[in-house]
Protein backbone atom coordinates (compact mmCIF):
# COMPACT_ATOMS: atom_id res chain seq x y z
CA UNK A 1 0.00 0.00 0.00
CA UNK A 2 2.81 2.34 0.96
CA UNK A 3 4.58 1.54 -2.29
CA UNK A 4 1.41 2.24 -4.26
CA UNK A 5 1.00 5.55 -2.49
CA UNK A 6 4.64 6.45 -3.13
CA UNK A 7 4.21 5.56 -6.81
CA UNK A 8 1.05 7.65 -7.05
CA UNK A 9 2.82 10.58 -5.46
CA UNK A 10 5.75 10.17 -7.83
CA UNK A 11 3.49 10.32 -10.88
CA UNK A 12 1.59 13.26 -9.48
CA UNK A 13 4.79 15.23 -9.03
CA UNK A 14 6.27 14.29 -12.41
CA UNK A 15 3.09 15.30 -14.17
CA UNK A 16 2.78 18.42 -12.10
CA UNK A 17 6.11 19.62 -13.42
CA UNK A 18 5.19 18.99 -17.05
CA UNK A 19 3.91 22.05 -18.90
CA UNK A 20 2.19 19.91 -21.53
CA UNK A 21 -0.29 18.85 -18.87
CA UNK A 22 -3.01 21.45 -18.66
CA UNK A 23 -3.56 22.98 -15.26
CA UNK A 24 -7.31 22.91 -14.82
CA UNK A 25 -7.56 24.12 -11.28
CA UNK A 26 -4.48 25.21 -9.46
CA UNK A 27 -5.66 26.24 -6.05
CA UNK A 28 -9.02 26.78 -4.47
CA UNK A 29 -8.38 30.42 -3.66
CA UNK A 30 -5.62 32.86 -4.41
CA UNK A 31 -4.68 35.49 -1.83
CA UNK A 32 -6.50 38.78 -2.35
CA UNK A 33 -4.76 42.06 -3.02
CA UNK A 34 -5.97 45.66 -3.35
CA UNK A 35 -4.08 48.74 -4.50
CA UNK A 36 -4.03 52.16 -2.80
CA UNK A 37 -2.80 55.33 -4.50
CA UNK A 38 -1.10 57.89 -2.23
CA UNK A 39 0.01 60.29 -4.98
CA UNK A 40 -0.37 64.07 -4.82
CA UNK A 41 1.53 64.88 -8.02
CA UNK A 42 0.07 64.45 -11.54
CA UNK A 43 -3.50 64.80 -12.80
CA UNK A 44 -6.30 62.33 -12.22
CA UNK A 45 -6.10 60.83 -15.71
CA UNK A 46 -2.42 59.92 -15.37
CA UNK A 47 -2.93 58.59 -11.85
CA UNK A 48 -5.70 56.37 -13.13
CA UNK A 49 -3.61 55.18 -16.07
CA UNK A 50 -0.83 54.12 -13.73
CA UNK A 51 -3.32 52.40 -11.45
CA UNK A 52 -4.85 50.45 -14.34
CA UNK A 53 -1.43 49.40 -15.65
CA UNK A 54 -0.51 48.11 -12.20
CA UNK A 55 -3.81 46.22 -11.80
CA UNK A 56 -3.32 44.61 -15.23
CA UNK A 57 0.23 43.53 -14.31
CA UNK A 58 -0.90 42.09 -10.98
CA UNK A 59 -3.50 40.07 -12.87
CA UNK A 60 -0.95 38.79 -15.35
CA UNK A 61 1.36 37.43 -12.64
CA UNK A 62 -1.64 35.23 -11.75
CA UNK A 63 -0.88 34.76 -8.05
CA UNK A 64 -3.53 37.07 -6.58
CA UNK A 65 -7.22 37.79 -6.73
CA UNK A 66 -6.88 41.45 -7.64
CA UNK A 67 -9.41 44.00 -6.41
CA UNK A 68 -10.09 46.49 -9.21
CA UNK A 69 -11.37 49.39 -7.10
CA UNK A 70 -9.35 52.60 -7.11
CA UNK A 71 -8.72 53.63 -3.50
CA UNK A 72 -6.84 56.59 -2.09
CA UNK A 73 -4.85 56.64 1.14
CA UNK A 74 -1.94 58.49 2.74
CA UNK A 75 1.41 56.84 1.96
CA UNK A 76 2.35 56.63 5.63
CA UNK A 77 -1.12 55.81 6.96
CA UNK A 78 -0.85 53.15 9.62
CA UNK A 79 -3.88 51.21 8.44
CA UNK A 80 -5.40 50.33 5.09
CA UNK A 81 -8.63 52.03 3.94
CA UNK A 82 -11.73 50.48 5.46
CA UNK A 83 -12.88 48.93 2.16
CA UNK A 84 -9.59 47.02 2.00
CA UNK A 85 -9.60 45.66 5.53
CA UNK A 86 -10.50 42.16 4.37
CA UNK A 87 -7.76 42.03 1.73
CA UNK A 88 -4.84 39.79 2.56
CA UNK A 89 -2.41 42.22 0.92
CA UNK A 90 -2.54 45.90 0.08
CA UNK A 91 -0.09 47.48 -2.34
CA UNK A 92 0.31 51.20 -1.70
CA UNK A 93 2.24 53.51 -3.98
CA UNK A 94 3.22 57.15 -4.33
CA UNK A 95 3.93 58.80 -7.70
CA UNK A 96 6.31 61.75 -7.61
CA UNK A 97 7.11 64.21 -10.35
CA UNK A 98 10.88 64.71 -10.43
CA UNK A 99 12.71 67.91 -11.39
CA UNK A 100 14.04 66.63 -14.69
CA UNK A 101 10.65 65.46 -15.96
CA UNK A 102 11.26 62.02 -14.55
CA UNK A 103 8.90 59.88 -12.56
CA UNK A 104 9.64 58.51 -9.12
CA UNK A 105 7.53 55.74 -7.60
CA UNK A 106 7.65 54.46 -4.05
CA UNK A 107 5.70 51.39 -3.16
CA UNK A 108 5.11 49.17 -0.19
CA UNK A 109 3.31 45.92 0.30
CA UNK A 110 1.23 45.69 3.46
CA UNK A 111 -0.45 42.81 5.14
CA UNK A 112 -3.99 42.90 6.46
CA UNK A 113 -2.95 44.33 9.83
CA UNK A 114 -0.96 47.14 8.20
CA UNK A 115 2.45 45.49 8.65
CA UNK A 116 4.84 46.43 5.87
CA UNK A 117 6.42 43.32 4.38
CA UNK A 118 8.16 44.68 1.31
CA UNK A 119 9.06 48.06 -0.15
CA UNK A 120 11.03 49.51 -3.01
CA UNK A 121 11.65 52.78 -4.88
CA UNK A 122 11.81 53.25 -8.62
CA UNK A 123 12.57 56.08 -10.95
CA UNK A 124 12.52 56.49 -14.71
CA UNK A 125 13.72 59.42 -16.78
CA UNK A 126 10.38 60.13 -18.45
CA UNK A 127 6.78 60.04 -17.38
CA UNK A 128 5.59 58.32 -20.57
CA UNK A 129 7.42 55.08 -19.76
CA UNK A 130 5.50 54.67 -16.51
CA UNK A 131 4.26 51.21 -17.57
CA UNK A 132 7.77 49.80 -17.20
CA UNK A 133 7.65 50.80 -13.54
CA UNK A 134 4.31 49.02 -13.14
CA UNK A 135 5.86 45.92 -14.79
CA UNK A 136 8.88 46.13 -12.48
CA UNK A 137 6.64 46.38 -9.40
CA UNK A 138 4.69 43.29 -10.49
CA UNK A 139 7.98 41.48 -11.16
CA UNK A 140 9.32 42.33 -7.71
CA UNK A 141 6.13 41.39 -5.90
CA UNK A 142 6.01 38.10 -7.76
CA UNK A 143 9.59 37.46 -6.69
CA UNK A 144 8.90 38.53 -3.10
CA UNK A 145 6.03 36.04 -2.98
CA UNK A 146 8.51 33.30 -3.90
CA UNK A 147 7.06 32.50 -7.33
CA UNK A 148 9.07 31.51 -10.41
CA UNK A 149 10.54 34.68 -11.94
CA UNK A 150 8.59 36.48 -14.66
CA UNK A 151 11.55 38.27 -16.21
CA UNK A 152 9.72 38.56 -19.56
CA UNK A 153 7.36 41.08 -17.97
CA UNK A 154 10.17 43.67 -17.94
CA UNK A 155 11.45 42.91 -21.43
CA UNK A 156 10.69 44.87 -24.53
CA UNK A 157 8.80 43.45 -27.48
CA UNK A 158 9.90 44.32 -30.99
CA UNK A 159 7.48 43.79 -33.85
CA UNK A 160 6.92 44.59 -37.53
CA UNK A 161 3.53 46.02 -38.41
CA UNK A 162 2.16 46.06 -41.94
CA UNK A 163 0.60 49.50 -42.48
CA UNK A 164 0.00 49.16 -46.25
CA UNK A 165 1.09 46.69 -48.95
CA UNK A 166 4.93 46.68 -48.90
CA UNK A 167 4.94 49.30 -46.15
CA UNK A 168 5.85 48.39 -42.59
CA UNK A 169 6.97 49.92 -39.35
CA UNK A 170 9.23 48.32 -36.78
CA UNK A 171 8.03 49.13 -33.29
CA UNK A 172 9.51 48.64 -29.84
CA UNK A 173 6.94 48.24 -27.09
CA UNK A 174 6.35 46.81 -23.67
CA UNK A 175 4.51 43.49 -23.53
CA UNK A 176 1.11 45.20 -23.13
CA UNK A 177 1.69 47.53 -26.14
CA UNK A 178 0.82 50.55 -23.99
CA UNK A 179 4.29 51.95 -24.70
CA UNK A 180 5.09 52.03 -28.41
CA UNK A 181 8.02 53.62 -30.17
CA UNK A 182 8.45 53.40 -33.94
CA UNK A 183 12.14 52.69 -34.43
CA UNK A 184 12.13 52.07 -38.20
CA UNK A 185 9.63 54.10 -40.18
CA UNK A 186 8.99 53.90 -43.91
CA UNK A 187 10.14 51.19 -46.28
CA UNK A 188 9.45 47.48 -46.26
CA UNK A 189 11.15 45.84 -43.28
CA UNK A 190 10.18 42.56 -41.66
CA UNK A 191 11.30 39.90 -39.15
CA UNK A 192 12.94 42.02 -36.41
CA UNK A 193 14.99 39.94 -33.97
CA UNK A 194 16.80 41.12 -30.83
CA UNK A 195 20.56 40.78 -31.28
CA UNK A 196 21.39 40.21 -27.61
CA UNK A 197 19.86 39.58 -24.22
CA UNK A 198 20.30 43.22 -23.23
CA UNK A 199 18.02 44.20 -26.14
CA UNK A 200 20.38 47.00 -27.17
CA UNK A 201 20.40 46.09 -30.86
CA UNK A 202 18.34 44.12 -33.35
CA UNK A 203 18.46 42.48 -36.77
CA UNK A 204 15.77 42.76 -39.42
CA UNK A 205 15.17 42.02 -43.08
CA UNK A 206 14.92 44.94 -45.47
CA UNK A 207 13.02 44.18 -48.67
CA UNK A 208 13.58 47.58 -50.27
CA UNK A 209 16.66 46.72 -52.32
CA UNK A 210 16.90 44.24 -55.22
CA UNK A 211 17.99 41.48 -52.85
CA UNK A 212 16.57 40.92 -49.36
CA UNK A 213 19.16 42.35 -46.97
CA UNK A 214 19.84 41.64 -43.32
CA UNK A 215 20.36 44.86 -41.39
CA UNK A 216 21.46 45.63 -37.87
CA UNK A 217 20.50 48.60 -35.72
CA UNK A 218 22.21 49.63 -32.52
CA UNK A 219 19.36 51.32 -30.65
CA UNK A 220 21.56 53.49 -28.48
CA UNK A 221 23.44 54.94 -31.42
CA UNK A 222 20.54 54.79 -33.86
CA UNK A 223 22.96 53.56 -36.53
CA UNK A 224 22.00 51.12 -39.30
CA UNK A 225 24.44 48.57 -40.72
CA UNK A 226 23.80 46.32 -43.75
CA UNK A 227 25.21 42.90 -42.93
CA UNK A 228 24.50 40.61 -45.86
CA UNK A 229 21.99 39.89 -48.58
CA UNK A 230 20.72 36.88 -50.45
CA UNK A 231 18.58 36.37 -53.50
CA UNK A 232 15.06 35.26 -52.63
CA UNK A 233 15.08 35.20 -48.82
CA UNK A 234 17.20 36.52 -45.98
CA UNK A 235 15.80 36.18 -42.48
CA UNK A 236 17.46 36.06 -39.09
CA UNK A 237 15.36 33.34 -37.45
CA UNK A 238 17.22 33.07 -34.16
CA UNK A 239 20.17 34.40 -32.19
CA UNK A 240 22.15 32.15 -29.84
CA UNK A 241 22.08 32.90 -26.11
CA UNK A 242 25.54 34.48 -26.23
CA UNK A 243 24.56 36.55 -29.29
CA UNK A 244 27.47 35.14 -31.31
CA UNK A 245 25.67 32.80 -33.70
CA UNK A 246 22.70 33.40 -35.97
CA UNK A 247 20.34 30.95 -37.58
CA UNK A 248 19.55 32.42 -40.99
CA UNK A 249 17.11 31.37 -43.66
CA UNK A 250 18.68 32.25 -47.00
CA UNK A 251 18.07 31.25 -50.59
CA UNK A 252 21.17 32.20 -52.61
CA UNK A 253 19.98 30.01 -55.49
CA UNK A 254 16.26 30.38 -54.96
CA UNK A 255 16.28 27.43 -52.58
CA UNK A 256 15.28 28.28 -48.98
CA UNK A 257 17.70 26.63 -46.54
CA UNK A 258 18.93 27.18 -43.00
CA UNK A 259 22.47 28.39 -42.32
CA UNK A 260 24.43 29.01 -39.14
CA UNK A 261 26.40 32.24 -39.26
CA UNK A 262 29.23 32.78 -36.79
CA UNK A 263 29.71 36.49 -36.06
CA UNK A 264 33.28 35.93 -34.82
CA UNK A 265 34.65 33.93 -37.73
CA UNK A 266 32.19 35.49 -40.23
CA UNK A 267 31.65 32.04 -41.71
CA UNK A 268 28.46 30.26 -42.76
CA UNK A 269 27.62 26.61 -42.56
CA UNK A 270 24.68 25.21 -44.44
CA UNK A 271 22.53 23.11 -42.13
CA UNK A 272 19.80 21.82 -44.45
CA UNK A 273 20.03 20.34 -47.92
CA UNK A 274 16.51 19.29 -48.82
CA UNK A 275 15.27 20.53 -52.21
CA UNK A 276 11.92 21.77 -50.84
CA UNK A 277 11.42 24.30 -48.06
CA UNK A 278 13.55 24.43 -44.89
CA UNK A 279 12.95 27.52 -42.73
CA UNK A 280 12.44 28.88 -39.19
CA UNK A 281 15.55 27.47 -37.47
CA UNK A 282 15.46 27.87 -33.67
CA UNK A 283 18.31 27.04 -31.30
CA UNK A 284 17.25 24.30 -28.93
CA UNK A 285 20.21 23.76 -26.59
CA UNK A 286 22.62 20.81 -26.60
CA UNK A 287 23.86 21.86 -30.04
CA UNK A 288 20.51 21.21 -31.69
CA UNK A 289 17.90 23.18 -33.57
CA UNK A 290 14.24 22.76 -34.47
CA UNK A 291 12.99 23.93 -37.85
CA UNK A 292 10.13 23.72 -40.32
CA UNK A 293 10.53 21.57 -43.41
CA UNK A 294 8.28 20.43 -46.23
CA UNK A 295 10.26 17.19 -46.66
CA UNK A 296 7.17 15.04 -46.04
CA UNK A 297 5.17 16.94 -48.64
CA UNK A 298 3.64 19.32 -46.08
CA UNK A 299 5.18 21.69 -43.52
CA UNK A 300 6.11 20.03 -40.24
CA UNK A 301 8.47 20.40 -37.28
CA UNK A 302 11.86 18.63 -37.33
CA UNK A 303 15.03 18.77 -35.27
CA UNK A 304 18.68 18.11 -36.01
CA UNK A 305 22.11 18.45 -34.42
CA UNK A 306 24.01 21.41 -35.83
CA UNK A 307 26.74 20.24 -38.18
CA UNK A 308 25.26 16.76 -38.51
CA UNK A 309 22.67 15.11 -40.73
CA UNK A 310 20.46 13.45 -38.13
CA UNK A 311 17.09 15.01 -39.02
CA UNK A 312 14.30 13.80 -36.75
CA UNK A 313 10.54 14.41 -37.03
CA UNK A 314 9.25 16.15 -33.91
CA UNK A 315 5.48 16.31 -34.44
CA UNK A 316 3.20 13.48 -35.54
CA UNK A 317 -0.07 15.36 -35.44
CA UNK A 318 -1.57 17.70 -38.05
CA UNK A 319 -1.01 18.04 -41.80
CA UNK A 320 0.34 21.56 -41.79
CA UNK A 321 2.58 22.77 -38.96
CA UNK A 322 4.34 25.82 -40.33
CA UNK A 323 6.01 27.68 -37.44
CA UNK A 324 7.76 26.70 -34.19
CA UNK A 325 9.85 27.79 -31.22
CA UNK A 326 11.79 25.73 -28.69
CA UNK A 327 12.81 26.00 -25.06
CA UNK A 328 14.61 23.16 -23.32
CA UNK A 329 12.66 20.03 -24.16
CA UNK A 330 9.49 21.94 -25.05
CA UNK A 331 8.44 22.85 -28.58
CA UNK A 332 5.49 25.09 -29.42
CA UNK A 333 4.19 24.97 -32.97
CA UNK A 334 1.47 26.40 -35.16
CA UNK A 335 -0.93 23.84 -36.63
CA UNK A 336 -3.52 24.32 -39.33
CA UNK A 337 -6.81 22.98 -37.93
CA UNK A 338 -8.90 23.43 -41.07
CA UNK A 339 -7.80 23.10 -44.66
CA UNK A 340 -10.33 25.13 -46.53
CA UNK A 341 -9.18 27.10 -49.53
CA UNK A 342 -12.48 28.95 -49.71
CA UNK A 343 -13.35 30.12 -46.23
CA UNK A 344 -11.87 31.21 -42.91
CA UNK A 345 -9.27 28.87 -41.47
CA UNK A 346 -8.23 28.18 -37.89
CA UNK A 347 -4.62 27.87 -36.79
CA UNK A 348 -3.85 26.92 -33.22
CA UNK A 349 -0.71 26.72 -31.16
CA UNK A 350 0.23 23.40 -29.58
CA UNK A 351 2.85 22.48 -27.02
CA UNK A 352 4.78 19.21 -26.96
CA UNK A 353 7.57 17.89 -24.80
CA UNK A 354 10.31 15.68 -26.22
CA UNK A 355 9.98 13.61 -23.05
CA UNK A 356 6.28 12.71 -23.28
CA UNK A 357 3.72 11.95 -25.99
CA UNK A 358 1.27 14.54 -24.72
CA UNK A 359 0.14 17.41 -26.94
CA UNK A 360 -1.44 20.43 -25.29
CA UNK A 361 -3.50 22.84 -27.37
CA UNK A 362 -2.83 26.40 -26.25
CA UNK A 363 -5.32 28.46 -28.28
CA UNK A 364 -8.88 27.95 -29.46
CA UNK A 365 -10.01 30.36 -32.18
CA UNK A 366 -8.70 32.45 -35.05
CA UNK A 367 -5.27 32.52 -36.62
CA UNK A 368 -2.61 32.05 -33.94
CA UNK A 369 0.93 32.19 -35.19
CA UNK A 370 4.54 33.20 -34.73
CA UNK A 371 5.01 31.64 -31.26
CA UNK A 372 8.18 32.55 -29.36
CA UNK A 373 9.19 31.27 -25.93
CA UNK A 374 10.37 33.75 -23.31
CA UNK A 375 14.03 33.28 -22.33
CA UNK A 376 13.01 31.60 -19.09
CA UNK A 377 10.39 29.39 -20.77
CA UNK A 378 7.67 30.72 -18.45
CA UNK A 379 5.57 32.26 -21.23
CA UNK A 380 4.95 32.23 -24.96
CA UNK A 381 4.30 35.32 -27.03
CA UNK A 382 2.40 35.01 -30.30
CA UNK A 383 0.40 36.86 -32.96
CA UNK A 384 -3.36 36.45 -33.10
CA UNK A 385 -5.44 37.58 -36.06
CA UNK A 386 -9.14 37.16 -35.48
CA UNK A 387 -12.12 38.85 -37.13
CA UNK A 388 -9.99 41.54 -38.73
CA UNK A 389 -8.21 42.41 -35.49
CA UNK A 390 -4.49 41.85 -35.01
CA UNK A 391 -3.18 41.33 -31.48
CA UNK A 392 -0.14 40.20 -29.54
CA UNK A 393 -0.89 37.38 -27.15
CA UNK A 394 0.88 36.03 -24.08
CA UNK A 395 0.36 32.49 -22.81
CA UNK A 396 1.39 31.68 -19.26
CA UNK A 397 1.99 27.97 -19.44
CA UNK A 398 1.98 27.12 -15.76
CA UNK A 399 -1.18 29.10 -15.08
CA UNK A 400 -3.10 28.11 -18.21
CA UNK A 401 -3.91 31.73 -18.97
CA UNK A 402 -3.85 33.72 -22.22
CA UNK A 403 -3.75 37.50 -22.47
CA UNK A 404 -4.40 39.48 -25.66
CA UNK A 405 -3.19 42.99 -26.43
CA UNK A 406 -4.74 44.26 -29.69
CA UNK A 407 -3.10 46.85 -31.94
CA UNK A 408 -5.31 49.71 -33.06
CA UNK A 409 -4.37 49.64 -36.74
CA UNK A 410 -2.43 47.54 -39.20
CA UNK A 411 -1.40 43.93 -38.81
CA UNK A 412 1.44 42.39 -36.82
CA UNK A 413 3.76 40.58 -39.24
CA UNK A 414 6.39 39.17 -36.88
CA UNK A 415 7.79 39.77 -33.41
CA UNK A 416 10.45 38.97 -30.86
CA UNK A 417 11.02 39.60 -27.17
CA UNK B 1 20.96 65.79 -33.79
CA UNK B 2 21.70 62.13 -33.24
CA UNK B 3 24.70 63.04 -31.08
CA UNK B 4 22.60 65.24 -28.87
CA UNK B 5 20.02 62.49 -28.45
CA UNK B 6 22.66 59.95 -27.51
CA UNK B 7 24.24 62.49 -25.20
CA UNK B 8 20.95 63.33 -23.54
CA UNK B 9 20.31 59.61 -23.14
CA UNK B 10 23.67 59.20 -21.45
CA UNK B 11 23.08 62.25 -19.28
CA UNK B 12 19.67 60.91 -18.33
CA UNK B 13 21.20 57.57 -17.43
CA UNK B 14 23.93 59.27 -15.41
CA UNK B 15 21.36 61.34 -13.58
CA UNK B 16 19.44 58.22 -12.75
CA UNK B 17 22.49 56.37 -11.52
CA UNK B 18 23.78 59.30 -9.54
CA UNK B 19 20.26 59.86 -8.31
CA UNK B 20 19.96 56.40 -6.93
CA UNK B 21 23.38 56.20 -5.38
CA UNK B 22 22.97 59.22 -3.16
CA UNK B 23 19.34 58.64 -2.41
CA UNK B 24 19.25 55.88 0.08
CA UNK B 25 15.65 54.75 0.15
CA UNK B 26 14.11 55.77 3.42
CA UNK B 27 12.54 52.55 4.45
CA UNK B 28 12.23 51.98 8.14
CA UNK B 29 12.37 48.28 7.93
CA UNK B 30 14.54 45.74 9.67
CA UNK B 31 15.13 43.82 6.49
CA UNK B 32 18.43 44.95 4.95
CA UNK B 33 17.81 43.09 1.68
CA UNK B 34 15.04 45.48 0.77
CA UNK B 35 17.35 48.45 0.79
CA UNK B 36 19.87 46.80 -1.46
CA UNK B 37 17.17 45.77 -3.89
CA UNK B 38 15.67 49.24 -3.92
CA UNK B 39 18.95 50.84 -4.91
CA UNK B 40 19.46 48.37 -7.68
CA UNK B 41 15.98 48.68 -9.08
CA UNK B 42 16.04 52.44 -9.37
CA UNK B 43 17.57 52.06 -12.82
CA UNK B 44 14.62 50.10 -14.16
CA UNK B 45 14.62 50.29 -17.91
CA UNK B 46 15.70 53.89 -17.77
CA UNK B 47 18.91 53.72 -19.68
CA UNK B 48 17.74 51.87 -22.73
CA UNK B 49 14.28 53.30 -23.06
CA UNK B 50 15.39 56.90 -22.88
CA UNK B 51 17.89 56.39 -25.67
CA UNK B 52 15.27 55.06 -28.02
CA UNK B 53 14.13 58.42 -29.23
CA UNK B 54 16.24 57.86 -32.29
CA UNK B 55 14.31 56.91 -35.35
CA UNK B 56 15.71 55.43 -38.50
CA UNK B 57 14.26 56.46 -41.78
CA UNK B 58 14.28 53.73 -44.31
CA UNK B 59 13.02 55.00 -47.61
CA UNK B 60 12.47 53.42 -50.98
CA UNK B 61 13.80 54.91 -54.15
CA UNK B 62 11.99 53.91 -57.26
CA UNK B 63 13.83 54.64 -60.49
CA UNK B 64 11.79 52.20 -62.48
CA UNK B 65 9.44 54.63 -64.19
CA UNK B 66 11.14 54.52 -67.58
CA UNK B 67 10.49 50.81 -67.92
CA UNK B 68 6.85 51.11 -67.02
CA UNK B 69 5.70 50.50 -70.58
CA UNK B 70 7.43 47.15 -70.96
CA UNK B 71 6.46 46.19 -67.46
CA UNK B 72 2.78 46.86 -68.13
CA UNK B 73 2.84 44.13 -70.79
CA UNK B 74 4.21 41.52 -68.41
CA UNK B 75 1.73 39.09 -66.90
CA UNK B 76 0.88 38.04 -63.34
CA UNK B 77 1.16 34.33 -62.65
CA UNK B 78 -1.42 32.87 -60.24
CA UNK B 79 -1.15 29.76 -58.11
CA UNK B 80 -3.43 27.31 -56.37
CA UNK B 81 -3.86 27.26 -52.60
CA UNK B 82 -0.65 26.13 -50.82
CA UNK B 83 0.93 25.18 -54.20
CA UNK B 84 3.84 26.36 -56.30
CA UNK B 85 3.41 24.37 -59.50
CA UNK B 86 2.51 26.09 -62.77
CA UNK B 87 -0.78 25.28 -64.51
CA UNK B 88 -0.93 25.03 -68.36
CA UNK B 89 -2.85 28.32 -68.51
CA UNK B 90 -0.14 30.11 -66.53
CA UNK B 91 2.56 28.43 -68.65
CA UNK B 92 1.11 30.23 -71.70
CA UNK B 93 1.47 33.55 -69.90
CA UNK B 94 5.10 32.77 -69.03
CA UNK B 95 5.84 31.79 -72.66
CA UNK B 96 4.45 35.15 -73.82
CA UNK B 97 6.56 36.97 -71.22
CA UNK B 98 9.68 35.10 -72.38
CA UNK B 99 9.01 36.20 -75.99
CA UNK B 100 8.75 39.81 -74.79
CA UNK B 101 11.98 39.40 -72.84
CA UNK B 102 13.84 38.39 -75.99
CA UNK B 103 12.82 41.51 -77.94
CA UNK B 104 15.37 44.30 -78.43
CA UNK B 105 13.54 46.76 -76.20
CA UNK B 106 13.81 44.45 -73.22
CA UNK B 107 17.12 42.69 -73.87
CA UNK B 108 19.19 44.95 -71.64
CA UNK B 109 16.74 44.66 -68.77
CA UNK B 110 16.67 42.22 -65.90
CA UNK B 111 13.57 41.05 -64.14
CA UNK B 112 12.79 40.63 -60.47
CA UNK B 113 10.19 37.97 -59.78
CA UNK B 114 8.18 38.81 -56.69
CA UNK B 115 6.50 35.85 -55.02
CA UNK B 116 3.37 36.52 -52.95
CA UNK B 117 0.97 34.56 -50.77
CA UNK B 118 -2.54 34.92 -49.40
CA UNK B 119 -3.14 36.07 -45.84
CA UNK B 120 -2.97 32.63 -44.21
CA UNK B 121 0.25 32.96 -42.29
CA UNK B 122 2.95 35.52 -41.64
CA UNK B 123 5.64 33.01 -40.85
CA UNK B 124 8.82 32.18 -42.69
CA UNK B 125 7.15 29.21 -44.35
CA UNK B 126 4.79 31.55 -46.17
CA UNK B 127 7.73 33.61 -47.39
CA UNK B 128 9.41 30.42 -48.57
CA UNK B 129 6.22 29.40 -50.39
CA UNK B 130 6.22 32.76 -52.18
CA UNK B 131 9.85 32.21 -53.10
CA UNK B 132 9.20 28.70 -54.47
CA UNK B 133 6.49 30.27 -56.65
CA UNK B 134 9.01 32.79 -57.97
CA UNK B 135 11.53 29.99 -58.49
CA UNK B 136 8.96 27.94 -60.47
CA UNK B 137 8.42 30.93 -62.77
CA UNK B 138 12.17 31.45 -63.10
CA UNK B 139 12.68 27.83 -64.15
CA UNK B 140 9.93 28.15 -66.73
CA UNK B 141 11.47 31.37 -68.13
CA UNK B 142 14.91 29.75 -68.32
CA UNK B 143 13.37 26.77 -70.11
CA UNK B 144 11.91 29.32 -72.57
CA UNK B 145 15.40 30.66 -73.30
CA UNK B 146 15.80 33.61 -70.91
CA UNK B 147 19.27 33.78 -69.31
CA UNK B 148 19.13 32.87 -65.62
CA UNK B 149 21.51 35.75 -64.86
CA UNK B 150 18.83 38.25 -65.89
CA UNK B 151 16.39 36.96 -63.28
CA UNK B 152 16.39 37.70 -59.56
CA UNK B 153 13.81 36.62 -57.04
CA UNK B 154 12.27 37.86 -53.84
CA UNK B 155 9.39 36.82 -51.64
CA UNK B 156 7.04 39.20 -49.88
CA UNK B 157 5.01 36.51 -48.14
CA UNK B 158 1.59 37.92 -47.32
CA UNK B 159 2.90 41.49 -46.93
CA UNK B 160 2.08 42.70 -50.43
CA UNK B 161 -1.58 41.93 -51.10
CA UNK B 162 -3.28 43.42 -54.17
CA UNK B 163 -6.63 42.68 -52.58
CA UNK B 164 -7.39 42.99 -48.88
CA UNK B 165 -10.92 41.68 -48.54
CA UNK B 166 -11.39 38.39 -46.75
CA UNK B 167 -12.89 36.46 -49.67
CA UNK B 168 -11.79 33.49 -51.70
CA UNK B 169 -11.54 35.65 -54.85
CA UNK B 170 -9.26 37.99 -52.99
CA UNK B 171 -7.02 35.25 -51.64
CA UNK B 172 -6.70 33.79 -55.17
CA UNK B 173 -5.55 37.19 -56.49
CA UNK B 174 -2.85 37.39 -53.84
CA UNK B 175 -1.31 33.96 -54.55
CA UNK B 176 0.81 35.26 -57.39
CA UNK B 177 4.18 36.12 -58.91
CA UNK B 178 4.65 39.65 -60.28
CA UNK B 179 7.30 40.71 -62.80
CA UNK B 180 9.28 43.87 -61.97
CA UNK B 181 11.89 45.15 -64.43
CA UNK B 182 15.26 46.41 -63.23
CA UNK B 183 17.84 48.17 -65.43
Amino acid sequence: MKILLALLMFFTFTYGADATIEVIKKAETLPSIAVEDASNDYDESFKLRFFKALIADLNVISIFNVDRHYRINEYDASSVVVENKDQEYVLRYLLQELDNGGLGVSMKLLQKDGTEVFSKNYRVSKQNIYMFVAHAIAYDINEFMGEAPVSWIKRKVIFAKIVAPMKTEIIISDYTLSYQHVIVKGGFNVFPKWANKAQSAFYYTSLDSVKPTLKYIDIRKGAVKSLMSSDGMMICSDVSDDGQKLLLTMAPKGQPDIYVYDLNTKKYSKETHYRGIDVNGQFMGRGKMVFISSRLGYPNVFSKTLGRDDVEQMVYYGRSNSACSAHGHYVVYKARETSNAFSENTFNLHLISTKTDVIRRLTATGVNEFPRFSHDGDAIIFIKNYKGQSAIGIIRLNYNKNYLFPITSGRVQSLDW
Amino acid sequence: MMKSIVLSGVVAALLVFSGCSDKEPVVDSQNSEQVAAATEAAAVETETVSAEDSMVNSSTNSAEMTMAEVESKLPTIYFAFDKYDITPEMQERIDAAAELGKQDIAKSLSVKLEGNCDEWGSDEYNFALGLKRAEAVKKALVADGIEASRISMVSYGESNPVCTEHTKECWAKNRRVDFKLIP
